[in-house]
């Protein structure tokens, strides 16, 4: 049953793991992650860590159904990437506007109902409620009006992140959702990863900020062209970080009183 | 009185008058609305290098003596199988493969026209276009070409509308951006078809770009954009006839520039807006 604000369940259709991945290699022009096998549980909040240039983003990718495996396997939501595109929301990072076009906030987060009104049907009248929802939830109702090229870094993410919630969807991805926010957009965001997580949503998000992994149910860990999974504090180790990052690592004494590898917000990986 | 007004309709009571002002309509139309996506997606340069790709095919089809609009539509599916080609197969930005076949295009036809009896009034009709000379059965294919550029332009909005954020995007929206693209070359291809005669395959590029850019300027909304270019377009027909009339100029020349004058009119008021009310009036 949908909630108050209209939004349905998260629908799971693939049991125990929202993701698998077995012998799995994946890259654009050359290959930045080989033979890696994991599992991500349905319902988790899983991040994705890893130096520069590990394969985060591709990984996400791959996952969306964006980019075919070199080989390997990957299953999502219990079929192909591709098959399960149409229950995954992704927030792409660091979405460019020109400064000319004119597209609103509001027409920005209707676009995500697409998927369901096809090319030429009119929104229903939970459409729009979704859409409504969602502005709410990320407490840009205000904005609506604004073109997406007057707003502020944060706000312009908080509008993405409003679309992507008002699709319908079973798994959220986000490719470093907080990076380079004020205190606002990043409490907004934060709070709806939980609550997305509390209805049953899978959200992977890439980040490079230590303490947000720690705080994810699960965790991978990219470096090497590896990925290491499992929970934060088995994951999250000395020997892990050491190899995944290489030098440069500063040397912690126990994973859970360790400062971030780069425990920033700023900066794209790009990866 | 009398007079103004006689100046405003005189030069309309003639049929290839009307004739032309209806067929500039018909390409301002849809040069607005294939214009609006190549101004949002920025994809002007693309635009130029279009309309000047199909000289080499209207020029062949008139040594030929064939129809040039089908001349027209193979130079165009040449020039953008060619561009795909350059895309695909080498790491060069798209800019580069589209400014070749601008300038090869561009030259083969000219070579074709100079093997011709009358280099210099083909050349002339193709590249600056003959507004006048448009026939009724000329029309009723403007007419076709139009009907598909709005019906494809409003089954294409959503589509499009979610490839202007990008491509990524609008896959992940369902919107199929691959199709989507193909179908918005073949409508451009279609609205340059429909208007190089009116104003020719060198000036047929301010049509496309000119009321859209100045619509961009004005327009809180792409719909808007859209309307306002085609407003714009159709207004920069009939003055441009109209003085072409009185002032005894090229007719598609005055036509094309109008809307590039507008532009600079509306940027410039813009700027004198800015200078003269305080900044917190139009923040």
């Amino acid at each position: 049953m949908p909630d108050a604000h209209g939004i349905p369940p998260a629908r799971a259709g693939s049991g125990e793991w929202a993701v698998r991945a077995d012998g799995l290699a994946i890259g654009h022009e050359r290959t930045v992650i080989d033979d890696a096998s994991f599992r991500i549980p349905t319902g988790a909040v899983a991040a994705v860590i890893g130096p520069n240039g590990s394969g985060k983003s591709t990984l996400l990718h791959a996952i969306a159904g964006l980019l075919q495996p070199r080989a390997g396997a990957l299953e999502v939501l219990g079929t192909a990437p591709a098959q399960a595109q149409p229950q995954v929301s992704y927030v792409l990072q660091g979405t460019q506007v020109s400064r000319g076009t004119p597209i609103t906030v509001r027409e920005t987060v209707r676009m995500a109902r697409y998927r369901t009104t096809g090319i030429l049907r009119r929104m229903r009248p939970q459409d729009h409620e979704r859409v409504r929802s969602a502005l709410a939830e990320l407490e840009i109702e205000d904005l609506g009006g604004r073109h997406l090229s007057e707003l502020s870094g944060g706000q312009r993410q908080r509008a993405f992140v409003a679309q992507a919630i008002a699709q319908d969807h079973a798994m959220l991805l986000m490719d470093e959702p907080l990076t380079g926010l004020d205190l606002t957009s990043t409490q907004a965001i934060d709070r709806l990863i939980h609550a997305e997580a509390d209805r049953g949503c899978t959200v992977i998000i890439t980040t490079h900020d230590l303490d947000e992994a720690r705080a994810a149910d699960y965790v991978l860990l990219l470096g090497a062209g590896r990925i290491v999974a499992g929970q934060p504090q088995e994951v999250l180790t000395t020997a892990s970080l050491t190899r995944a990052y290489g030098l440069g690592l500063r040397h912690p004494t126990h994973p859970m009183d360790t400062q971030p590898p780069t425990a920033h917000h700023g900066g794209h990986d790009g990866d | 009185m009398t007079a103004d007004l006689a100046w405003l309709t005189e030069p309309f009571t003639l049929g290839f008058q009307q004739r032309a002002l209806l067929g500039g309509c018909l390409a301002a139309v849809m040069c607005a609305i294939v214009g609006t996506w190549l101004v949002l997606r920025g994809m002007s340069f693309f635009g130029d290098a279009f309309v000047h790709g199909i000289v080499p095919g209207v020029a062949a089809a008139v040594a030929l003596q064939v129809n040039p609009l089908i001349g027209a539509a193979v130079a165009a599916l040449v020039m953008v199988l060619a561009i795909e080609a350059v895309n695909r197969q080498t790491a060069l930005s798209e800019d580069t493969a589209i400014g070749l076949l601008f300038v090869g295009m561009l030259a083969l036809g000219v070579v074709i026209i100079s093997r011709m009896d009358s280099y210099a009034g083909n050349l002339t009709t193709i590249l600056f276009g003959d507004i006048l000379g448009i026939t009724a059965s000329g029309l009723v294919v403007q007419a076709v070409l139009a009907v598909v550029v709005i019906t494809g332009g409003l089954i294409l909005y959503r589509p499009l509308l979610a490839l202007s954020l990008n491509q990524q995007k609008a896959e992940l929206l369902g919107m199929r951006p691959n199709r989507a693209h193909a179908a918005l070359l073949i409508l451009i291809a279609a609205a340059v078809i429909g208007s190089y005669q009116a104003a020719g395959t060198l000036l047929v590029f301010g049509l496309l770009v000119g009321p859209a850019a100045t619509a961009a300027l004005l327009s809180r909304s792409i719909p808007a954009m859209m309307l306002t270019a085609c407003a714009i377009g159709v207004a920069s027909v009939w003055l441009g006839l109209l003085i072409s009339y009185h002032a005894n100029t090229a007719g598609s020349a005055t036509m094309a520039i109008i809307p590039v004058v507008s532009f600079f009119l509306v940027l410039a008021g813009r700027w004198a807006r800015r200078r003269v009310l305080p900044a917190s009036s139009h923040a």
